[in-house]
């Protein structure tokens, strides 16, 4: 029957193409464990503690922590207390990167978080709920001799959740609570050599400023960047992947458009899969080197979010077609009950994106968590996102089971059929049952790497060997699903093998009749005018 | 800084700066040293401090004597305390620098080319640098043990030890992850290793102390080709968190000048506490009583500043009060007896 190119081809050929987009996985898997470095990379960062020696401070001056140009620095507080320095000429410095080091727009985007050090006293103990006030400023020089250019300054609030593990007596003074670690800084692109932040912890006793939170002893940052090497490799990937998904989509549209009847939902849905793999394959990212392009990372995840909604709806409407049910579908509409969950879900999490990340494209010293509103508000996208996931998913498994259910309610009458149904619905239960297994393959391989990837240190050695696992299941996981494309439009695109076959076995040209009649759509061939004409044939023959 | 402890770690470091120019790997030459010189010895002394610290409440009290890490003389005890002393020098001195490197101290922290390096050179775009506390280590590797010049089974116990110090400041990092990935999610996480406080380290070590293992290889040890054989074998199979020591501890209850021992008399002790733990609390006994002596009560009127408005930095305004405390101190009992015709004493004697 010419139904896809996966029925039709031999059992040997299947293995070929099945052991080679194996090779190309493992090579996907290998390429991410032995070239690429880890993906990202943490660096602490303690602050200097400099002293702001001006008598008022209201124009920017920057403070450096090391260098030629260096602050006054305080070594700790207990010399600030015998100088008689107040809390509000202190400033804490952080230069990035560290020493003899440069930032590179290879580490495409810079995150940082902060942890405070906050020292117990009997009596300056840190007050339940207590916030911390911090001003802020951010600013880029591209040579070690230019001024300092601002880039942002802000005033943010963030709230301190520390816990004290001694008893709170005066044996205890000194040691440190431990406390959370606050969201600092998130910038979406890396185009400057070199970075410097001022954090000053103004007090304002009136206003109740900075009051409360304890004896500060230090500040630390930990900056997180993605590291150049591995940019690279990812890189060289994606504009690697993007023209053979797009080869393949061009090949798999004209497989279609050849033939004689309008495509079917299932065929648009897959070439709509194949699009949106390839959207996210276009390296765009080449630009992110030249340009300062700080949106870059929300349009990642928008990317992204844009692919897993394709292939969640692809999912739902190949079960779907292939019921073998007496129900018309072939629309999407049809689909709405288990398609809305995922443009609800998809919709929630854009938006909270877009409230977290594109706030930050104004503001990087911005989180959605630090106020009280905004965590309700996240919370409320994530979980209504959740329940839609949730919903989809059970949606998806009863869908699933209902097909199994049709299939072997399906298998004890195949006997029976004619020899054109029988092969209309081995075709379905064959193209059903291979689909379930390579998706169930994928998403297992998926889940089992994601768990190894957060369990392990992150890099296992054998000898001489290092193989970097976390990039190892970025690039693999990446590889995979692109495989899963490139595999589902190849072996599911419509064949013409039997056409040619046709012409040439003339004697068989009621069953090819057939055939024709059950391929042109391939859901509704149990409606009673297919049976009727069946039958009528069959009675002909 | 005390100098005195500057200068102890510097002056072996000079000498013997030529045999290391064999395999260091930062630099060459003592001038690169010089860098890291001034951390090498606040580093020993916050060890220090934190040795006096942990063992304020024992006998034996980490007097100053005891920090000559490596003297000459063939005096060297080699004691759990010893062996406490040597692995929290160089887990101080470890830390220090790891810190310090966070702080932009020095130029190359963690970043030799040697092991991200191997593709294009440039390590630090590639894959990012090592971390800090590598570096922290192998620096204090090249400073503390090379105090240690001798081959003998004393040689072998203190690099054991110090390479626990080491050893202890990693056990007691914790590693920290962070999420960012798609919205936020865990796709992609960090992890890095995050330096505790130093506290928890000598806590840590202190427990060590209480395990410490003993090691017999004084008998007959020569410094023949075998005996440093056996040494290097035995200190291998132990484990390097492990605290050694080869023999045992004196009675630190009395004084006594060879040794520079300076006995428990007249020690402060803790008693009747709100929160003490029970180390604290039997801290007279342990101070006092059970080395013959008996337990003073003194009481004092001490002025501190009270009520004071805290900012997270700087104190502003204080008051001053007047506090009375009760105070224990260790006496001679023959002493105390002799001086018994006051109320004050004869209040006290029922006390006790």
């Amino acid at each position: 029957m010419a139904g896809a190119i996966i029925e039709n081809m031999s059992t040997r050929k299947l293995c070929i193409v099945g052991g080679i987009l194996l090779v190309l996985q493992v090579i996907a898997f290998l390429v991410g464990g032995l070239i690429a470095p880890s993906p990202t990379t943490a660096v602490p960062y303690m602050s200097v503690k400099c002293i702001d020696v001006r008598k008022n401070h209201h124009k920017t001056k920057w403070l450096m922590p090391w260098g030629t140009n260096h602050c006054k620095k305080l070594r700790d507080f207990d010399e600030a207390v015998s100088r008689q320095i107040e809390a509000n000429d202190i400033v804490f410095a952080v230069h990035i990167p560290l020493p003899s080091k440069e930032m590179s727009p290879w580490f495409q985007f810079m995150l940082f978080i902060m942890q405070l050090d906050i020292a117990f006293k009997m009596d300056n103990d840190l007050k339940e709920n207590a916030e911390i006030t911090l001003d802020v400023s951010l600013a880029y020089r591209d040579d070690m001799f230019d001024d300092w250019e601002e880039i942002a300054h802000a005033i943010e609030i963030r709230k301190l959740k520390c816990t004290f593990g001694s008893p709170k007596t005066v044996e205890s003074e000194g040691r440190h609570y431990d406390c959370d670690f606050l969201p600092f800084m998130e910038i979406g692109s890396v185009a400057h050599k070199y970075y410097l932040i001022n954090i000053r912890l103004p007090v304002n006793d009136r206003k109740g400023i900075n009051v409360g939170i304890g004896e500060i002893k230090d500040i630390r940052l930990v900056g997180i960047h993605q590291n150049g090497g591995f940019t690279k490799v990812w890189f060289a990937m994606k504009t690697f992947l993007t023209p053979s998904i797009l080869i393949i989509m061009v090949w798999y549209w004209r497989r279609i458009t050849l033939m004689t009847r309008a495509p079917v939902l299932l065929e648009k849905v897959i070439f709509a899969l194949g699009i949106s793999m390839t959207f996210i394959n276009i390296p765009v990212e080449w630009f992110s080197i030249g340009f300062d392009w700080t949106w870059m990372l929300l349009f990642g995840d928008i990317r992204q979010g844009i692919f897993y909604a394709m292939l969640l709806s692809f999912w739902i409407i190949f079960c779907g077609e292939h019921m073998m049910d007496q129900n018309e579908r072939n629309r999407l509409s049809g689909y709405w009950k288990q398609v809305g969950p995922i443009a609800v879900g998809s919709f929630c999490l854009f938006v909270f994106d877009m409230c977290e990340r594109g706030v930050q494209l104004k503001n990087p010293f911005y989180s959605i968590w630090t106020t009280e509103v905004g965590t309700e508000l996240a919370m409320a996208f994530i979980i209504v996102a959740g329940i839609c996931l949730c919903l989809y998913f059970l949606f998806l498994c009863f869908m699933v089971f209902q097909v199994f259910r049709n299939i072997s309610g399906k298998q004890s009458s195949l006997p029976a059929m004619s020899k054109a149904r029988r092969l209309h619905y081995e075709g379905l239960i064959f193209r059903f049952k291979f689909m379930m297994l390579i998706t169930l393959a994928c998403a297992a391989m998926t889940v089992i790497f994601f768990i190894v990837s957060q369990v392990t240190e992150g890099h296992w050695k054998w000898g001489d060997i290092t193989i970097q696992v976390n990039s190892a299941f970025f690039t693999g996981i990446y590889g995979m699903w692109n495989l899963y494309v490139f595999a589902l439009m190849f072996l599911y695109a419509p064949s013409h093998k039997n056409y040619g076959e046709d012409q040439s076995n003339g004697d068989l040209g009621v069953n090819s009749g057939e055939e024709l009649q059950l391929t042109t759509t391939i859901t509704h061939v149990d409606g009673p005018t297919e049976v009727y004409k069946l039958a009528r044939k069959e009675a002909q023959e | 800084m005390d100098p005195y402890l500057g200068i102890f770690f510097l002056t072996p470091f000079f000498q013997s700066c030529y045999a290391w120019s064999v395999n260091n790997f930062l630099m060459t030459g003592p001038k690169a040293y010089l860098i890291y010189s001034s951390s090498v010895a606040a580093g020993a002394q916050s060890g220090i401090e934190e040795c006096k610290f942990q063992f304020a409440w024992d006998r034996w009290n980490c007097p100053e004597r005891a920090l000559q890490l490596s003297s000459h003389s063939g005096l060297r005890s080699a004691n759990r305390e010893t062996a406490f002393v040597h692995a929290i020098s160089s887990a101080g001195v470890m830390y220090t620098l790891t810190r310090n490197c966070s702080l932009g101290d020095f130029d190359n922290c963690g970043c030799d080319d040697s092991r991200n390096g191997q593709l294009g050179g440039q390590g630090w775009l590639w894959g990012g640098c090592s971390d800090n506390v590598g570096f922290g280590e192998a620096i204090s590797k090249q400073f503390v043990d090379a105090l240690e010049t001798g081959q003998d089974a004393r040689a072998a116990m203190n690099l054991h030890n110090n390479e626990a110090g080491r050893k202890a400041v990693k056990g007691t990092m914790k590693r920290t992850c962070k999420c960012h990935g798609v919205s936020g999610s865990c796709t992609t996480q960090t992890c890095w290793l995050q330096l505790p406080e130093f506290r928890e380290v000598g806590t840590y070590l202190k427990e060590r102390y209480h395990k410490a293992l003993k090691v017999d290889l004084l008998q007959g040890a020569g410094n023949s080709a075998a005996s440093r054989g056996a040494i290097a074998e035995t200190f291998s199979s132990i484990s390097k968190k492990e605290l050694v020591h080869l023999e045992d501890s004196p009675d630190y209850c009395l004084e006594n000048k060879t040794l520079g021992l300076l006995g428990t008399e007249g020690r402060e002790c803790l008693k009747r506490g709100k929160a003490l733990s029970k180390w604290e609390k039997r801290s007279c006994r342990r101070l006092c009583g059970d080395c013959g002596l008996a337990v003073e009560e003194r009481r004092a009127e001490m002025v501190s500043s009270c009520n004071c408005k805290f900012h997270w930095c700087c104190a502003v305004r204080c008051e001053q009060c007047r506090k009375r405390v009760t105070k224990y101190f260790c006496v001679r009992k023959e002493k105390r007896e002799r001086s018994g015709g006051g109320g004050a004493s004869r209040k006290l004697k029922r006390k006790l």
